[in-house]
């Protein structure tokens, strides 16, 4: 039985031999992706009908919340948000269940992109460090997880536990310089009158949604968060996977850490902890399971869009700002909830 | 002759195993925390000198432990049992500030206590149903639970942001001492001792560690795993709730952010000390309340040098990661 898997493994792969990469023509990433899409499709559907309601019903109690300020204070809202959930899905797709270091991530990119405007550095050359420096944390926390052979969840626990109290020794208050080119871009305003920043993570997000099922390294992770030892049998290594993911990830805090430096005038690195709650909380509302494998990137757009929209309704409804975490943290253990249910099921 | 012979080779067994022993006791979690938390308390004795062994610096390390004990005791039978509460630190915060307003508002302190503790208990109920019947991931539910008990303290507050309470029965009790040490901490000390022989030489601990280790094979035995995680996740409740009472006598008041660093510290403790979070079934009460202890010991020595306070979470980090590393190298779990 085992013998004859084994061959009708082999044969399969010499069939497809010529292939190079044995992840192009692994079809259980794709096979998965078709299998989720009808489950993707209802999540998107059930989230956008929620936030056309949430906005519908503000709009009717409040005429006033359908104006330009409400507007412009959600899309700045999601513009860093939507960037770092794609980060944090990636890794919650890989099979890393969650990056706690978004904190971190977020602030000593942002902070070093600071000190060189600051400094008077050409704003290009400080965004291609601040990218740098993203990335290079990422490969930090790959670094430890794959050498050390340690849990992700772990990791980045203790990465961001250190991490982030370095950041507290060094960053008391950082200034992004009003003339520098940064600053402009983050305050301008294109199509449709909405930020540039807006603009900038409607592009991420849409680029690594249409990228993940079509490249090689967004198979694999699909691929290895799926099932790690039947990606392995298959010749796709899971250092340089993990190595990939977690540096892409970097990358996404890199990028969000470019638009959080752009539209604020000042920061301290404090601002950073309420990302890590709502990047998680926006990842499994977006149906995107803890276990990995599964889940579409496309469909971060529109939790991010509702997580980002409450605070501003719950301000409209008189709702004191007291209460702001409490409607994220609910919807949160409903997701979770959503999301055992669903593996439960799926199990028997 | 033989008889001799026979003799020398079994005293020469005996302590070969007795070394066995040694060297078994030193290669497990018990064995490294204890050797960590020496060379910390000689660290603390070359580098700030006796005065680190005086009575009142061991009265001020084991008040600030007062709290994280207590919570650690309680929650880590959740862990053991597999499952993670992250929100024992938002319960404790929350639960002081609803115990201090109800006194303030001239509840008898018992009555007010009880409420606080039937508090916990629906909250532990509140996550077991997530995580137990929904199968919820428990790590990021109980995020999401945090984040709804941090906000409610933060309304409970109000404006203010603080109450303020001084409970004269409670804060008698939170600051007697017995020589050096706080009565609190004595009889949290007996409490960690009370879970060791639960954990260690009891059916129930057994059965706990069963459940964490490895769940079909628990259920296969015929332990209810749903019962013994909801039983679990309210014994953490409840810790919540008696460690807000316990900050309400040690502060005298409650803030809105009290409680919201504890977690991560109580968290960081018990993984020094040989919990997992990844994975049930392994740690012990006294693991973890030495790795408490190491960590209290580096912010006292770092407090006394007067460092930088961040420096604390730096070298916590760097413990945590050394922690989970050797606990992998031992035959822990490996992420591959």
């Amino acid at each position: 039985m085992r013998q004859s898997q084994f061959a009708r493994y082999r044969q399969t792969s010499t069939s497809a031999g010529t292939v190079a990469d044995p992840a192009d023509q692994t079809v259980p990433g794709l096979a998965k992706e078709a299998r989720v899409l009808p489950e993707g499709v209802a999540t998107a559907g059930i989230l956008l009908v929620v936030w056309i309601l949430l906005v519908a019903v503000s709009a009717i109690d409040k005429a006033n919340f359908l104006s330009r300020e409400t507007l412009l204070s959600v899309t700045f809202t999601m513009a860093v948000l939507g960037v770092l959930t794609v980060g944090e899905s990636l890794v919650t797709i890989s099979g890393g269940v969650l990056d706690l270091s978004i904190p971190t991530a977020l602030i000593l990119p942002a902070w070093v992109m600071a000190t060189l405007l600051v400094d008077g550095i050409n704003v290009w050359l400080t965004i291609l460090v601040g990218l740098l420096v993203g990335i290079a944390w990422g490969g930090f926390n790959a670094a430890i997880i794959v050498f050390g052979k340690l849990n992700p969840i772990i990791v980045t626990l203790g990465t961001n536990f250190a991490g982030f109290a370095i950041l507290g020794i060094y960053v008391q208050n950082a200034v992004i310089p009003v003339h520098s080119g940064l600053a402009t871009f983050g305050k301008g305003y294109s199509l449709f009158g909405l930020p540039n920043v807006f603009w900038l993570m409607v592009v991420v997000v849409a680029l690594a949604g249409y990228l993940l099922p079509r490249t090689r390294l967004g198979r694999r992770t699909i691929a290895v968060g799926g099932n790690p030892q039947a990606a392995k049998m298959r010749g796709i290594s899971l250092r340089k996977t993990r190595f990939g993911v977690f540096m892409t990830a970097g990358l996404m805090a890199g990028i969000a850490a470019v638009l959080f430096a752009a539209s604020q005038q000042t920061f301290v690195s404090a601002d950073g902890t309420n990302y890590l709650f709502l990047a998680i909380a926006a990842t499994l509302v977006a149906g995107i399971s803890l276990s990995g494998g599964s889940g579409h990137l496309w469909v971060t757009f529109l939790s991010v869009g509702l997580l980002s929209t409450i605070p501003t309704s719950l301000a409209f409804f008189g709702v004191p700002t007291l209460w702001q975490t409490v409607p994220a943290g609910v919807i949160l253990v409903l997701a979770v909830g959503l999301d055992g249910y669903r593996r439960l099921r799926s199990a028997r | 002759m033989r008889a001799v012979l026979s003799a020398s080779r079994s005293t020469e067994g005996s302590e070969t195993s007795r070394r066995n022993a040694i060297g078994a006791l030193l290669n497990s979690p018990i064995g490294s925390i204890a050797i960590t938390l020496v060379l910390i308390v000689l660290i603390g004795l070359f580098w700030i000198g006796t005065s680190f062994l005086t009575g009142s610096n061991l009265n001020i390390v084991s008040t600030s432990i007062a709290v994280p004990l207590l919570l650690a005791t309680c929650s880590a039978f959740a862990l053991l049992a597999g499952v993670v509460d992250l929100s024992i630190g938002a319960s404790a915060g929350l639960n002081a500030t609803i115990f201090a307003a109800l006194v303030l508002h001239h509840w008898n302190p018992w009555s007010a206590a009880l409420i606080v503790a039937c508090i916990g208990i629906v909250i532990g109920i509140v996550n077991s149903v997530v995580i137990v019947r929904l199968g919820a991931v428990s790590i990021a539910a109980t995020l999401g639970t945090l984040s709804v008990l941090s906000g409610l303290q933060f309304v409970a507050n109000g404006t203010a942001g603080s109450v303020t309470v001084l409970v004269p029965g409670l804060y008698h009790f939170a600051n007697t001492s017995v020589g050096p040490m706080p009565l609190v901490v004595v009889l949290l000390v007996v409490l960690v001792v009370v879970a060791v022989y639960v954990v260690t030489s009891t059916r129930l601990g057994r059965h706990i560690r069963a459940v964490g280790g490895d769940e079909r094979a628990a259920t296969r035995a015929g332990i209810s795993v749903s019962k013994v995680r909801v039983g679990s996740l309210i014994l953490s409740g409840l810790g919540g709730a008696l460690a807000g009472v316990l900050y309400i006598g040690q502060l005298g008041g409650a803030t809105n952010t009290l409680g919201s660093d504890v977690v991560f510290l109580v968290y960081a403790g018990v993984m020094i000390g040989g919990y997992s979070i990844i994975r049930g079934g392994v740690g012990n009460p006294a693991g973890g309340a030495m790795g408490l202890l190491v960590i209290a010991g580096v912010t006292d020595i770092i407090a006394v040098k007067s460092i930088n306070t961040y420096y604390t979470d730096v070298i916590v980090g760097a413990l945590l990661l050394l922690a989970v590393f050797f606990d992998r190298i031992r035959g822990g779990d490996a992420y591959e």
